[in-house]
């Protein structure tokens, strides 16, 4: 089941360093904040073209989840269930999204682990997520992104993992990415 | 604030009921004792507490209980209250306990079935009536309880029907889930989702056998589930589920409502299960079970087509792709939903993998499927306090459900037999046998 599929590496523990130059984690910084805006202002488009194509977005069920496969998750998307989301979200009768969420974050202490095995920018940083539809939510926790370098230069996202303090609460709906 | 049983009589009516049955806190508190106290409701499944002092809390009703293994292997379930100052005795969760509950508060033990073990310092309870053999010093057991194929209900009630007449025609469906198992035996696996709707109880379980709604309600997720589809030119399992309500109406009413006493049912299955042979996990699926029991056995345990089934009071088991919504009411405008994923013990792991993603894309809180669905409930939530009219509508083929032996069919998928079904039980229950109606009686009145 591609979906599930297991070969697909999903831990987010640096195995080699990585350079810490100041350009580096500067444009890690400018990358994280523009996906953070892109969700802010509902882009949906440009924030699935963040991706690369078997990139993968995961917020555990559990805190300290080792996997997706074993075990339920708030959310596990590919591309294909990222894609459905953003249709869903944007289709005139989601009558959920009337009114639409409406979302403001705050990132900070943003940091560079280290590589994973495939070389991939493993960085961490924390967000606050203000949410409202009828009523205001706070989300908070922890974040990784696995990050690949492209040939223009930037950065797509391989896996954005979103470890959520309060994961194995009780939840009304999440409707939008975090 | 007491309601009359006049009062509560007249809510229910054959085709309609009053729209405060949904909104009026003192009704939501009749409804606490009258069903939650009466009914056997179910606690968990047994391999939630594999181990001695396994324990796993919950809230029947408006009570905080915790299921706990003993060492003899008996299932328990305890009101989670300390008897000297009414601590709760274990933290919400899941844990273990050990060989006994210990009170933070003041050290009081008692055994796993709940009855005192020891007080420190006894001396200074001399003189007093203290006894560690009276119930009054003891964690208070449930009524009674019962397991069937590791399903665990408990009823507040000293008296009643046992929980086999209780489920009546809905044990199948709990029979089905178990032997989709080669060994016949299901567990909890894979982690439980909690979800908040904002809205009534009673409103999920009538949508649950909602045919109705589904291609209304949910065409934003169906729409989007078809393009998706389109643009990668193929339907996988993931996209499947999500494209189930958008089916015609034809196709709803052709499906078969089942309902029993005690506002129990079940709904005919969705997905085509000679579909399901064609793709490799049914396949491997059903090689399995046939290897166990024969192609013919393992034909009938996978051709049971059973979308969702409803025990009123405890949920929703899905058969087909082994969850267990259950429906925890919180307060009148507020439920909780546990979704349980079961692993049958023996089948093949793709099996339990098709479960999990069920769960996550139908069942959890991100899922892009039932956001639509709460907030319609929400709205019935809302517009039933608005003065636009007291009744609200089950008028859809009245009178026209056929009786059966156990219980009643819909001559059409669309009827809102369920809903009528649940609404007797849910009447019977809260007069409290003052003015009994027969099941039948109740459905003879409404082809009046």
């Amino acid at each position: 089941m591609r979906l599930l599929d297991r070969d697909f590496d999903v831990s987010v523990a640096a195995v080699a360093g990585a350079e810490h130059s100041e350009p580096t984690l500067r444009s890690v910084e400018h990358f994280l904040f523009h996906e953070a805006r892109l969700l802010d202002e509902r882009r949906f488009d440009e924030w699935l073209a963040l991706w690369v194509d078997d990139g993968r977005y995961w917020v555990p069920r559990f805190p300290g989840q080792t996997d997706p496969f074993e075990q339920i998750s708030l959310f596990w998307e590919d591309k294909v269930l990222r894609e459905a989301r953003v249709r869903r979200l944007e289709h005139a009768r989601a009558w959920s999204q009337q009114p639409p969420t409406r979302s403001s974050r705050m990132l900070g202490n943003i940091g560079i682990e280290g590589l994973d095995a495939a070389g991939h920018l493993v960085v961490r940083s924390v967000f606050h997520l203000t949410e409202w539809r009828h009523a205001q939510r706070h989300l908070a926790g922890t974040v990784f992104h696995k990050l690949a370098t492209t040939e223009v230069g930037g950065w797509k996202i391989v896996l954005k993992r979103v470890d959520l303090v309060n994961c194995d609460d009780m939840f009304g709906n999440l409707e939008v990415f975090i | 604030m007491t309601v009359s049983s006049r009062t509560l009589a007249g809510l229910v009516r054959a085709d309609s009921v009053h729209r405060s049955v949904y909104t009026d806190p003192a009704i939501f508190e009749l409804e606490m004792q009258r069903i939650y106290g009466q009914a056997w409701i179910y606690v968990g499944h047994e391999s939630q507490v594999p181990t001695t002092g396994d324990y796993h809390t919950t809230r029947l009703g408006d009570q905080d209980v915790v299921m706990v293994r003993a060492a003899d292997g008996r299932v328990h379930v305890l009101y989670n209250r300390c008897p000297h100052k009414g601590a709760q005795v274990v933290a919400d969760g899941d844990g273990c306990t050990g060989k006994f509950f210990r009170c933070p508060y003041h050290a009081w033990t008692f055994k796993l079935d709940g009855s005192h073990l020891a007080a420190p310092l006894k001396d200074g309870l001399a003189g007093t009536c203290y006894d560690p053999v009276r119930p009054d010093f003891s964690m208070r057991r449930l009524a009674r309880v019962d397991s069937y194929r590791g399903f665990v209900f408990a009823s507040q009630a000293a008296d009643g029907p046992d929980l086999v007449t209780f489920l009546g025609g809905v044990a199948s469906s709990i029979d089905n889930l178990c032997d989709r198992s080669p060994q016949g035996e299901v567990e909890v696996a894979g982690g439980v989702f909690r979800v908040l709707q904002p809205a009534n109880w009673k409103i999920f379980y009538e949508n649950l056998h909602d045919t109705m709604h589904a291609r209304v309600t949910h065409e934003s997720s169906v729409v989007a589930a078809r393009e998706q589809s389109r643009q990668l030119g193929e339907l996988p399992f993931e996209l499947l589920i999500m494209t189930g309500n958008g089916e015609p109406y034809e196709f709803w009413e052709k499906l078969e409502l089942r309902a029993y006493r005690n506002g129990h049912g079940y709904m005919e299955g969705i997905f085509d299960p000679a579909a399901a042979t064609r793709d490799p996990v049914s396949r491997a699926h059903f090689e399995v079970l046939a290897g166990v029991h024969g192609e013919d056995r393992a034909r009938a345990i996978l051709g049971m087509n059973r979308h969702n089934t409803i025990i009123y009071g405890s949920g929703s088991p899905h058969t087909v792709f082994q969850q267990f919504r259950v429906i925890r009411p919180l307060s009148v405008d507020r439920t909780l939903v546990e979704i349980q994923v079961f692993r049958l013990v023996g089948a093949p792991p793709a099996v339990f993998e098709r479960a999990l993603i069920y769960a996550n894309l139908i069942n959890s809180p991100s899922s892009i499927v039932m956001p639509d669905d709460v907030e319609v409930y929400r709205r019935c939530q809302q517009g039933n306090r608005a003065r636009g009219g007291d009744w609200v509508s089950q008028h859809r083929y009245l009178g026209k459900d056929k009786a059966l032996d156990d219980g009643m069919v819909s001559i059409n998928g669309t009827s809102e037999l369920p809903m009528r079904n649940q609404f007797a039980a849910w009447r019977a229950y809260m007069l409290c046998g003052e003015h009994p109606r027969e099941y039948d009686e109740e459905a003879t009145h409404a082809a009046a």
